[in-house]
């Protein structure tokens, strides 16, 4: 099958310039939906591993409902429930509609919620990891719970916590995909629409899958480089 | 001389001649000699680096030489000039040769997925090809001798250091070998455990059982063997009866080794 | 709240169940199969190496919707698929959605398998050797068990990921759990309790998996049963 590759170009029937931001929505998104994962997730593990009965039992329980429920349904529920929400808000306040939310917010939150319950695990396993001298040894130095969270605790846990992190992030990029049930014109919404109106659908999610790789590659090797800058001056990094 | 372990009377267990071994460009055994005949126990010393775990791993051919013969427990394999694998042949004798001998190793290596009475039967059963009623009651019976018949339904990751060894030793009595052979069967112990385990291979010593021990515990080595073989830099520097080579070596290394080495211990 | 409708929806979805056991099951099986496959092929050689890396990589690396979007709309453009014989399973939604699922779970599969041999200790594996086990007795009696049990614990992952995985079979047209429960939004737009309901739903049974793959793996490695925790 010939393909005029210049559909992918930036000229006048290319389709460059649009995949190129979608291609930018789609990292948007990711990002929003990873930061949002990355303070839930600290807050969740923090709530594991020093909380009261009830904090241990809530953050439990939200690890475990966002890990057994389709990431496309907490989209769905958080998207359509939404728009349902605010609906019923409107009608209340005796707003004329129709109403609609951000495809965008509900995505990141969505994303971020599951990406939370993750990061949670791995920040948890990157405290465990660390050996229980180091801590004893800034007690003994006089060094109070926050002093010590935050010069002897964080900096060695996230560089136990860089590889799983790394993960977090390529599973994010990846959901960030089922956004586009939202409508939100990220990489995938973008793709499928190129793919129906020129009627080649396989050279467009050919394309759609090209440019995943390519995020995915990148922050893969982003995330190499961050782990071996952490364990600069510690044993080399053993495979 | 012709090929080694001529048939009949006096074939010896285990006939080592003019192994060669090499990693990369290093020469770690540059010809070597050594005869076990049934009963004997042959203590192999020498400073760490100068190859006694390569030649014995090279007895059941967990190291391929790269030149000699090697006559064990019936099977020969000589190596040809410049042969880099073994044919198909050779590979069956060395299956075959195997099953005929027991490998202690220095950190046990116990199957971590089978109880310590399965670790004992396995290879008897899936490997010799014997009924199964009679290796447990065999197995069983190896257990009661090194003290271990109440451990056996237990994990090998929740027995210690030293019971662990206990098992692999009975692991390769299991075999019923014409030979064992032990590569630093204590190393790996804590000193408290060293004691356990050296007990059980004095008893097998006392047995008549055929034994190279490579090892660094002097004083049990001069004890139970009637053959001692000090190597250096991947030759024999020194061998005769223990009172020679751990009282009266004639080698200066040897008797620098011996000499460090019992002062160590004591 | 309105019972009535929940137990109602409760129903509705539940007749989309079967379908998604039916995709997850099929999946995780044809998805093994192949990751052994390609465990294999790496253990032949170079090229065999190199191209379960970039299989690896291709799955691994794009979204598990791209890939059904690009079997399900994609394949149809060749010319050469639709004559083929394989055309009348490639045009239905199952097939492809089915055929996405399990490329995809090799992909992650032969990752965990991988992990599981390297985890193989050196020591068992020469014990074996040098008590005369052939290559093949060594690989079933030792090497195989001794993998599968350290990778147990990544592989029920998998195995939960893959049965939610289930639901993207949804955008395809296929009327399992979530296919249901949209095509109910769109007719009540109460999305709420509808999309609650099969959380639930998915949540019970992810729950009941994970608690029998725990049982499996203390079954296959009791002697880890003490220290986890
Ligand atoms: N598999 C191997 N690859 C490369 N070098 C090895 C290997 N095994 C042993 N050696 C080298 O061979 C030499 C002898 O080792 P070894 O037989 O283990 O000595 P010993 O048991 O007497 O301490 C050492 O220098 C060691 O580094
Ligand atoms: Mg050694």
């Amino acid at each position: 099958m010939d393909y005029d590759w210049e559909l992918l170009g930036f000229g006048p029937d290319g389709w460059g310039p649009v995949l190129l931001r979608a291609a930018g929505v789609t990292v948007a998104v990711s990002v929003t939906a990873f930061l949002l994962g990355v303070v839930l997730g600290t807050l969740c593990a923090w709530a594991k591993i020093g909380g009261n009965r009830p904090v241990r039992a809530a953050a439990e329980a939200y690890t475990v409902i966002l890990r057994g429920i389709p990431d496309l349904l907490v989209i769905y529920l958080f998207y359509f429930g939404g728009r349902q929400v605010v609906a019923w808000a409107g009608g209340m306040l005796g707003l004329q509609g129709p109403f609609d939310i951000s495809g965008f917010a509900a995505g990141a939150i969505a994303i971020g919620l599951i990406s939370g319950a993750g990061q949670a695990e791995v920040f948890r396993g990157a405290y465990h990891a660390i050996p229980v001298g180091s801590l004893e040894a800034a007690r003994v130095v006089g060094m109070r719970r926050f002093l010590m969270f935050r010069r002897i605790i964080a900096p060695q846990a996230l560089s136990t916590a860089i590889p799983g992190l790394g993960n977090q992030w390529q599973s994010v990029i990846k959901e960030s995909a089922l956004v586009s049930v939202t409508g939100l014109v990220e990489t995938m919404r973008q793709v499928t629409v190129a793919a129906g109106s020129t009627e080649m659908p396989f050279f467009f999610f050919a394309a759609g899958a090209v440019i995943y790789l390519i995020i995915t590659s990148i922050s893969g090797l982003v995330f190499k480089g961050a782990e071996l800058w952490s364990q600069r001056g510690q044993a080399p990094a053993r495979l | 001389m012709s090929g080694l372990g001529v048939n009949g009377m006096g074939e010896p267990a285990i006939a080592l001649r003019g192994i060669r071994k090499r990693f990369g460009d290093q020469e770690v055994l540059r010809g070597i000699d050594l005869a076990a005949h049934d009963g004997d126990v042959i203590a192999l010393i020498g400073a760490s680096g100068s190859g006694k775990s390569t030649l014995l791993r090279c007895i059941p051919m967990l190291e391929v030489p790269q030149a000699g013969e090697i006559f064990a427990a019936g099977e020969r394999i000589a190596l040809r000039d410049g042969q880099q694998k073994l044919d198909r042949a050779q590979q069956a004798a060395v299956q075959r040769m195997r099953t005929r001998l027991g490998f202690v190793f220095q950190s046990f290596n116990l199957w971590p997925h089978r109880t310590v009475l399965q670790n004992l039967i396995e290879a008897p059963v899936h490997v010799q090809g014997r009924p199964k009623a009679e290796c447990i009651a065999e197995a069983e019976a190896l257990l009661e001798k090194v003290g271990l018949a109440e451990k056996r339904d237990a994990w090998p990751a929740h027995l210690s250091g030293g019971q662990q060894q206990r098992v692999a030793i009975a692991r390769a009595l299991a075999l019923k070998p014409r030979a064992l052979l032990f590569d630093e069967p204590t190393s790996a112990l804590d000193p408290e455990l060293v004691g356990e385990v050296l007990k059980v291979i004095r008893g097998l010593a006392e047995e008549g059982r055929t034994m190279i021990i490579v090892t660094h515990e002097m004083g049990f080595a001069r004890e139970v063997c009637n053959k001692a073989v000090f190597l250096h830099q991947g030759r024999i520097e020194e061998e005769g009866p223990p009172e020679q080579v751990f009282l009266d070596p004639r080698s200066d290394r040897a008797r620098a080794f011996v000499s460090s080495h019992f002062n160590r211990n004591r | 709240m309105d019972f009535a409708f929940l137990s109602e929806t409760f129903f509705k979805l539940l007749a989309g169940f079967p379908l998604t056991v039916n995709l997850a099951v099929l999946s995780l099986a044809g998805g093994g199969v192949l990751a052994l496959l390609l465990n294999m092929a790496r253990a032949s050689g170079w090229l065999g190496a190199r191209f379960a890396d970039f299989y690896v990589f291709l799955f691994r690396g794009s979204p598990l919707l791209i890939q059904i979007f690009l079997i399900y709309y994609g394949l149809g453009n060749f010319p050469a698929v639709r004559e083929s014989f394989l055309w009348p399973f490639l045009r239905e939604p199952y097939w492809c959605a089915l055929l996405a699922l399990i490329l995809n779970d090799a992909a992650y599969t032969a990752e965990i398998l991988r992990g599981g041999f390297r985890a193989v200790p050196r020591g068992a594996v020469e014990a074996a050797e040098a008590c005369g086990m052939s290559r093949l007795t060594r690989l079933r009696r030792i090497t195989l068990p001794v993998a599968i049990r350290q990778a147990l614990p990544a592989y029920s992952n998998e195995v939960i990921s893959m049965f939610k995985s289930t639901a993207l079979a949804s955008t395809v047209t296929l009327m399992e759990v979530t296919g249901i429960a949209r095509a109910e939004v769109s007719a009540t737009y109460r999305a709420i309790e509808i999309f609650l309901c099969a959380a639930v739903l998915y949540l019970v049974s992810t729950l009941l998996i994970t608690r029998a793959l725990r049982l499996l793996e203390t079954r296959l490695s009791p002697w880890l049963a003490g220290n986890r925790a």
